[in-house]
């Protein structure tokens, strides 16, 4: 038999049961006889729902039927089975206001029947903020009472109303579990019939809250569909009956999930033999997702954490990319490749580490969801830094693999350990992102090689992808720039602009990532700034970017550009993957980076560079960038570009020479232009560095004073 | 709901006669007034019976000469003409198809031609047991393109897609000895078959048909698609808009006709370059808009979003607008009617290819290696035709359609992924399509795709019989001049959804898809096979047994013969609105119809009353599912 065709038997059964009900009832009380549900403006809900026409006799209930039985075509159509659908559930509501004929009291304790219309206002406002997230009708008898009072125990956890009808009601009382609209547990009844009082529910929740007109019956399953997160467990075994309520409630938009083999439909009849997975499977088919509130670690998680600074004493273990291989990374997988809050750690936990020693770690958060974008990929993982520092006793810096991260003696003593990094970041992952993230797992890897392997392997080139995708876009071939202002927590007045060509001095926020954190959160850290209306081009300026940065730095900024060092530069935090200042004798600049711990020709290392620069001030002739802005055509264009570049650490240049060549040919025709530029193996002090530029033909050499 | 309503086929009319009176002005001829002077067509044409492969002829059979000369009878005669049909089309595919090879072999890291699809060429690779380990990918490209291109010339064994399709197709096709070999082989050998004093036995040239059909479906088609893929990136959802409304005044108009997408990515690469932007702006137009017209415009529409102007039968009235810097056409399908139209308008018409030169045109040869300058130089020619325009015969009607096109099969796979249930599906597969079809939400599935025909009022047959096929839950996959058609007249718009069946509606809206779902240009039919291989595997069933026909109502090319052959013969019934030149020989039309799927599970079926047609595919579509009990 087709699956239409079981539809089309069950709404016959029920339709031949609802008819000979109809006539004993008529021949027993006449048919002028009232009929009615208690306590409701909407006299059989459903019925007027659908047709727009109130019932109120016995007399008028036959005729009804006589409507019901137009909607029970029999084309082999999908139509024909909802409509049919919608016929067996519309007799079945018929068959209920029959018990209730003269006031009888159909139902007593525990079940409840048919629910007034107090109890739907009462529900209305939780169901749209969202504190109840889904409504579950549990139908039938799980395989065992455990299993059946396992799976209502575990949708009440969730906050979602939990409904019950037949065999299950049973089950929960075997085990005394305990049920009642006050517990959100509400059983209805024990015949079948009795589901009508929960669709009876959502189909006055339209009139009520959805404005729906009585008689829209499109207007109906649309509501109910988009707006009633409600869904249907089904157990085994379904009878004919059964599955034409199933296409009813499929009609008005609710999945149903059966541990029972039969015919399976996308999002709507779903088959899932572990009871078990009734939840998960269920949340996933109405795309509910569920708000996580705890954070399960044995320390406090608050904002009031974020500037906590660890010192070396207090310290009990620190992780420290400038010196062994850590990273923080987000990859998008498949749903099927992740277990939703698996936390995995890879190598010794922190209790195996020796107190204030230097440590490798990378944690990898993998994330699937509907969707999720690749773009959004950094943009979590930039609110890595907020999260863990919001963690009692944890410090973290940086971003990507240059991070640093100190867990105090304290937090350990409490019984922090590596996992809870896993912890907190599934949690505020799945809690701020659930509009694109459904399902989340952590892997921390702590074993050095394995860290190697991940920096190295898997995050750089990653990063590189990243980074790659950026270098075909322009400044100028873009409308928008954006503001990006993470930062602010420790450096309150710094305003980063961010464009195609500049991307945040961190060197982790690109113009795309500013972009989707701006997509995914509109009133964010991430703001549209247009460019609409320029002041000096050279140096890059704007009157918008000018209102924009004055705004977003409370007023601590008037003006900034965008490719000059000396005029009106833009401003630095301190979280700056590069540091660039003026070297007098040469007439060009340093760059040092923060994994560069030694002497810069300026006289000073990065850390003393670093303390006049950052702090969100301007500082003419000193500016906080991120590696990738080296090789811009637009890094220092107003003081001529690249060509001013006279010394960096040999490791940064072997990184950035690649396309600093590039842009050095591009602009100026000049080839493997990083071989012009010193290194701390050529020149650590200025009358070193010149020589050796003058024995190269440094450009800066002849070009115009800077200051 | 909000505004959506389809574009009819009389508005798509009215805006035609505006544009008709505009070529009156200026002297432009038009199809519409060839196919009068060419009306009533040579009946003997029309029935196949016309034979003129030798010089003692021509012959023609009638009742009183029944045999030509050589003694060949009417069933020889139309065999032999159809099988040269479509060694025709088959041909002409798998050449674009071997191009493209040869685009993929010129593949370099800096351009202008990339890999951009890394990932399926390793997988195709891998399919044909290539060691991908280790192997830089512009080296693998090349050799990949190599063995490629090899496929057209092999000297043993079958084309190495076959291994594609499930195992009982590829049985059939072992029985039936019409596995195709090397695929210039088999246009070589149709036309040795068909050659005087050859085959004239109906059933040997039809067996020889379908061969050289699946030599292009299987074999160069499907090379073209999967290749094209590789280079320019495999198609995923993009939006995209259709009809004439798409041009804008105010900007440079060039339109790409054809096939090869190797040229329309460059015109649209440049087309999109800053400095030619600037330099529009510079000759006073507001920028550039790049459309396309035929399968090209498929190509660069599923890749790149870029707007259709027109299907096959719309190709003039992009002229006709008067809005047209330049129309920039490759091969297949083209007008030679264009050159002398453009000369009525300040037109530039400019071909490209050797395998597709023109009188009245302009000809700058294109070849992968110089594809960046020909390309550059191509859209500056453009920009400084804007000048010419003369303002008095701009007339572009405000007409034009949403399109979300991009459905590769990949893409498609990704979609279903969309609402399978990660906690009981498996992931990557064409599964939850056959639990809509098995459970009878959707009925089944037709490919529609083909040319325009002025046999057919233009557009109507597809438009129709989609909207019929979708009010009565089926599922359209469409490529080609009938994509365009669809999304012409909007049925590629998600809100069409509302003149679908409850079952299809529902899926459209869980899964966020339109009814007609845009799988690509006329070599992209391979992407059809593809998927219809992937159904029968993730199901269990054959082909044959899934219910899933084909559709060409307005077919007119060989190309759409040699297509229809290798739909055929990889096990689905097709369905024809015209009559492929076979009714002078019941034996022929008989074996076309019925006799070979004792052969292969699959025949044609010709219907030129569009309404009984698609009762026909209903009808069939319900009897495979009857067969099935769902």
């Amino acid at each position: 038999m087709t699956l239409f065709d079981v539809v089309f038997s069950g709404n016959d059964t029920v339709y031949g049961l609802t008819e000979g009900a109809i006539d004993a009832a008529i021949e027993k009380h006449g048919a002028d006889k009232a009929i009615a549900f208690p306590d409701t403006a909407y006299s059989l809900p459903c019925y007027y729902a659908v047709t727009g026409t109130k019932v109120a006799t016995l007399g008028q209930l036959k005729e009804a039927l006589g409507v019901v039985k137009t909607l029970m075509t029999r084309e082999p159509r999908l139509n024909d089975a909802f409509m049919s659908g919608i016929a067996t559930a519309l007799c079945a509501e018929f068959i209920e206001v029959l018990k209730y004929i003269d006031g009888a009291l159909p139902y007593e304790a525990p079940c409840y029947g048919h629910l007034a219309d107090a109890v739907i206002r009462e529900l209305g406002v939780p169901l749209v903020t969202g504190d109840i997230p889904g409504v579950a009708v549990i139908l039938g008898s799980a395989p065992t009472a455990q299993e059946g009072v396992d799976l209502v125990k575990s949708y009440q956890a969730q906050g979602i109303l939990v409904t019950l009808v037949g065999g299950i009601i049973d089950q929960c009382e075997e085990l005394g579990y305990k049920t009642g609209a006050n517990v959100r547990v509400i059983p209805l009844g024990k015949d079948v019939t009795s589901v009508i009082h929960v669709v009876s529910v959502a189909v006055r929740a339209a009139l009520i809250f959805g404005n729906i007109q009585p008689g829209d019956a499109a207007g109906l399953m649309k509501y109910t569909m988009e707006r009633v997160p409600a869904f249907v467990n089904a157990f085994a075994p379904l009878d004919p009956v059964i599955v034409a309520c199933g296409a009813g409630a499929i009609a008005l938009g609710f999945p149903v999930v059966t541990n029972e083999e039969t015919f399976r439909v996308p999002k709507s009849l779903i088959v899932q033999k572990d009871v078990s997975k009734f939840n998960a499977t269920s949340l996933e088919a109405r795309d509910i997702k569920i708000k996580i509130t705890h954070i399960d670690i044995p320390v406090a998680f608050a904002s009031a954490f974020e500037g906590e600074i660890i010192r070396r004493g207090d310290m009990q273990v620190e992780f420290d990319g400038s010196r062994v291989d850590c990273c923080e990374l987000v990859m998008t997988k498949e749903a099927s490749e992740i277990e939703d809050h698996k936390i995995t750690l890879i190598g010794p936990d922190i209790d195996e580490m020796p107190v204030g020693s230097k440590q490798s770690i990378c944690y990898v958060v993998e994330v699937a969801g509907k969707s999720m974008q690749s773009d959004f990929e950094p943009v979590f993982e930039r609110k890595f830094h907020s999260y863990l520092n919001c963690v009692e006793g944890m410090m973290h810096t940086g971003q990507r693999d240059m991070i640093r991260i100190r867990i105090s003696k304290d937090t350990y003593e409490a019984g922090f350990r590596a996992k809870h990094i896993g912890e907190v970041l599934y949690a505020k992952v799945k809690s701020e992102f659930a509009a694109v993230v459904d399902k989340c797992q952590v892997t921390v890897y702590t074993d050095p090689a394995e860290c190697t392997r991940i920096r190295h392997e898997v995050a750089m080139p990653l990063f590189d992808k990243r980074d790659e995708r950026l270098t075909t876009l322009t400044d100028e071939g873009v409308d928008v720039y954006y503001s990006c202002i993470m930062c602010q927590a420790f450096s309150p007045s710094h305003v980063c602009v961010v464009t195609p060509e500049r991307l945040g001095l961190c060197g982790a926020v690109s113009w795309l990532d500013a972009k989707a954190t701006n997509e995914l959160d509109p009133q964010g850290p991430c703001q549209i700034i247009t460019k609409e209306r320029p002041i000096d081009e050279r140096i890059g300026e704007y009157e918008d970017v000018n209102e924009a940065v004055q705004r977003f730095s409370q007023g601590a900024l008037e003006d900034v550009s965008l490719y000059s060092i000396i005029e009106k530069p833009m401003t630095s935090c301190g979280c700056f993957e590069c540091i660039c200042g003026i070297e007098p004798l040469s007439n060009g600049v340093c760059i040092a980076n923060r994994e560069y711990a030694g002497m810069t020709p300026i006289g000073m290392t990065f850390s003393e560079l670093a303390s006049m620069t950052g702090g969100g001030v301007q500082t003419p002739g000193f500016m906080g960038h991120g590696k990738h802005f080296i090789a811009s055509k637009k890094f220092m264009k107003a003081e001529g570009g690249v060509a001013r570049i006279v010394w960096m650490p040999k490791e940064l240049k072997d990184q950035v020479a690649e396309r600093l060549n590039e842009t050095a040919k591009e602009l100026y025709g000049i080839e493997n232009f990083a071989d012009m530029i010193a290194d701390e193996t050529i020149a650590e002090d200025p009358e070193t560095l010149l020589a050796y530029l003058e024995e190269k033909g440094h450009p800066a050499l002849s070009m115009e004073p800077m200051m | 709901m909000g505004n959506f309503k389809l574009t009819t086929v009389e508005e798509f009319e009215a805006a035609t006669a505006k544009l008709l009176e505009t070529g009156k002005k200026v002297g432009a001829d038009a199809w519409q007034y060839r196919v009068a002077n060419q009306t009533p067509h040579c009946k003997f044409g029309e029935q196949g019976i016309c034979c003129r492969i030798c010089s003692m002829g021509p012959c023609r059979i009638t009742p009183k000469a029944p045999r030509g000369i050589c003694g060949c009878d009417a069933h020889g005669i139309v065999a032999r003409n159809y099988l040269k049909f479509t060694a025709g089309g088959s041909a002409t595919h798998s050449d674009h198809g071997r191009e493209i090879c040869h685009t993929l072999y010129c593949a370099k890291p800096e351009g202008p031609y990339k890999v951009k699809d890394p990932e399926k060429l390793i997988r195709i690779a891998k399919e044909w047991g290539v060691e991908t380990e280790g192997k830089d990918i512009y080296d693998l490209a090349h050799e990949m393109a190599y063995l490629g291109m090899g496929e057209y010339g092999k000297v043993f064994g079958n084309q190495n897609f076959l291994k594609r399709a499930p195992k009982h197709t590829q049985e059939i096709w072992e029985r039936e000895e019409i596995a195709p070999r090397a695929i210039d082989r088999e246009v070589s050998c149709s036309l040795h078959m068909a050659h005087m004093g050859c085959s004239s036995k109906p059933e040997a040239l039809i067996r020889q048909s379908l061969r050289a059909g699946l030599s292009d479906g299987w074999g160069g088609s499907m090379a073209g698609t999967e290749f094209s893929d590789v280079l320019f990136g495999t198609p995923k959802p993009i939006e995209s808009e259709a009809n004439l409304g798409v041009k804008v005044a105010e900007n440079v108009q060039i339109v790409v006709h054809g096939h090869d997408p190797s040229l329309s990515e460059m015109i649209c690469e440049y087309a999109d370059d800053p400095e030619m932007i600037a330099y529009a702006k510079e000759m006073g137009a507001k920028g550039i808009t790049v459309s396309g017209v035929c399968c090209t415009s498929n190509e660069v529409a599923m890749r790149r979003g870029i707007p259709m102007a027109g299907n096959f039968l719309q190709q003039e009235n992009v002229v006709l607008t008067g809005a047209c810097e330049a129309i920039v056409v490759d091969v297949q399908c083209i007008f030679p009617a264009l050159g002398p139209l453009s000369k009525c308008f300040h037109t530039k018409f400019v071909t490209t290819s050797p395998i597709a030169q023109m009188p009245d045109s302009e000809f700058i040869r294109f070849s992968a290696e110089s594809a960046a300058e020909n390309a550059k130089a191509i859209v500056k020619m453009a920009i400084e035709n804007f000048k010419n325009r003369k303002p008095e015969l701009v007339y572009i009607p405000d007409m034009k359609q949403k399109a979300t096109v991009g459905y590769s099969v990949e893409a498609i796979v990704k979609t279903l992924d969309g609402v399978a249930n990660s906690q009981v599906d498996e992931m990557g597969t064409t599964k939850p399509l056959i639990e809509c079809i098995t459970s009878g939400v959707l009925r089944g599935a037709v490919a529609m795709v083909g040319c325009n025909n002025p046999k057919v009022r233009p557009d109507t047959a597809h438009i129709e019989l989609m909207k019929k096929l979708i009010a009565n839950d089926i599922v359209i996959i469409a490529s080609g001049c009938s994509a365009q058609a669809a999304a012409k007249a909007g049925l590629m718009d998600k809100a069409a959804k509302d003149l679908c069946g409850a079952g299809l509606k529902r899926v459209c809206e869980l899964a966020d898809i339109p009814p007609v779902l845009h799988m690509g240009s006329c070599v992209d039919i391979s992407r059809m096979m593809v998927l219809a291989a992937e159904l029968a595997k993730d199901s269990g069933l054959n082909i044959s047994q899934l219910p899933v026909v084909g559709c060409a109502p307005e077919w007119m090319s060989e190309k759409a013969v040699s297509i229809g052959n290798y739909v055929v013969a990889t096990g689905l019934d097709t369905f024809l609105g015209v009559d492929p030149y076979v009714s002078g020989s019941d034996q022929v039309a008989e074996l076309l119809t019925s006799g070979i799927r004792d052969w292969v599970e699959a025949a044609y079926t010709v219907e030129k009353d569009i309404d009984k047609l698609g009762d026909a595919m209903i009808a069939r579509i319900e009897e495979k599912r009857a067969a099935l009990g769902i």
